[in-house]
């Protein structure tokens, strides 16, 4: 299953669906220890799932979800960038 | 008014530059009448500017003796070092003074933080800590059971860190969330300070990769601390790529193929 994607982790496809899915992203930044996302909605973003994909807590404010994870955002942005 | 406010700005800015890059602690400021006439201002603007400074804590008065400068403050830099290795950073000596070492169960806010399920067990550590004899900040302190078992077995550790260390727990990374307030009357008590200053209080998680290992609320004195933080700019924001259709945007993302 990993080996279709380039090595882009489950991780990565696992955080983008549950922030929705590519189209209910307007952008995401990595910020240190979170990712920061804006969302055209945020009711469809699943906090369980995010927890489940690793997350270690999320903060819903207005459109903005941010996702801690840890110093190993970065690496997850790069993943997320080629499946945006 | 606003002539007066300017003015007072002017007299306490160039009090603020004098005692931060000219004077040493413990030194006197110029008298009330000295400020008067080079800045043409009334005493009452003097007073004010120095009030500002006193409260700031940057000024210390004391009274029938006059105005001094204040020991500098210590630059409390978000970095995930403890109060005791910071403090010897510094050349201080840190000690504490232990108000609470108990096992609990977790409530929700601190299982939240600590990737645990509410009603875990957890040991729970409430300190004064002391730099060169001062008391400086209160600081609690959640850990989660299972994952340091007989924590408290023993003498207390003297640094979580470094017992954590010990049992082979790298501390890699954090976040602090850092708010402002007035201190209660006890935690005023406990660090020697009137009821009502103002203090900084950080609530702080600590992770060893994907373990979170520490929870901590730290009350810190800001007429001690000041908080320093390093900025960079925002990495460019990821955003999805023009000219998919919506049909290609809610294909699952999991088969996305990526080639490159």
């Amino acid at each position: 299953m990993s080996e279709g994607r380039s090595g882009v982790s489950e991780q990565a496809a696992d955080i983008l669906a549950a922030l929705g899915g590519v189209a209910n992203i307007i952008e995401i930044e990595p910020c240190t220890t979170r990712l920061r996302s804006e969302v055209h909605d945020t009711t469809v973003v699943d906090v369980k799932a995010l927890r489940a994909a690793g997350a270690h807590g999320v903060m819903i404010s207005g459109h903005v979800v941010q996702v801690v994870m840890g110093p190993n955002v970065d690496t997850l942005a790069t993943d997320l960038e080629e499946l945006l | 008014m606003g002539r007066s406010v300017l003015k007072y700005v002017r007299v306490r800015d160039y009090l603020r530059s004098l005692v931060t890059h000219e004077l040493s602690a413990g030194d006197t400021i110029p008298s009330e009448r000295l400020l008067c006439e080079q800045f043409g201002v009334s005493r009452m603007t003097v007073r004010q500017a120095v009030d500002a400074l006193v409260v700031e804590g940057l000024l210390d008065r004391e009274q029938g003796r006059g105005t001094f400068v204040a020991p500098t403050k210590v630059d409390l830099e978000v970095r995930l070092a403890s109060f005791g290795e910071e403090m010897q950073r510094r050349g201080m000596e840190p000690s504490s003074k232990v108000l609470a070492a108990e096992v609990v169960a977790a409530t929700p806010d601190i299982a939240d933080a600590l990737d645990i399920l509410p009603g875990e067990r957890v040991f729970y550590l409430h300190r004064v800590r002391f730099a060169d004899g001062e008391p400086m900040a209160i600081e609690q302190s959640w850990l989660s059971c299972q994952l340091v078992p007989g924590f408290f077995d023993g003498a207390l550790p003297d640094s979580i860190y470094g017992e954590l260390r010990r049992r082979g727990l790298e501390l890699d990374w954090g976040e602090d969330t850092v708010s402002a307030t007035e201190v209660d009357a006890q935690d005023a008590e406990l660090l020697g300070v009137p009821a009502g200053r103002a203090v900084l209080r950080l609530a702080r998680r600590t992770f060893a990769g994907e373990t979170a290992c520490v929870y901590s609320r730290s009350t810190y004195r800001a007429d001690r601390y000041v908080l320093w933080v390093p900025l960079r700019a925002p990495k460019r924001p990821l955003t999805p790529r023009a000219g998919r259709t919506s049909s290609e945007l809610t294909a699952e993302p999991a088969t996305t193929e990526v080639v490159g």
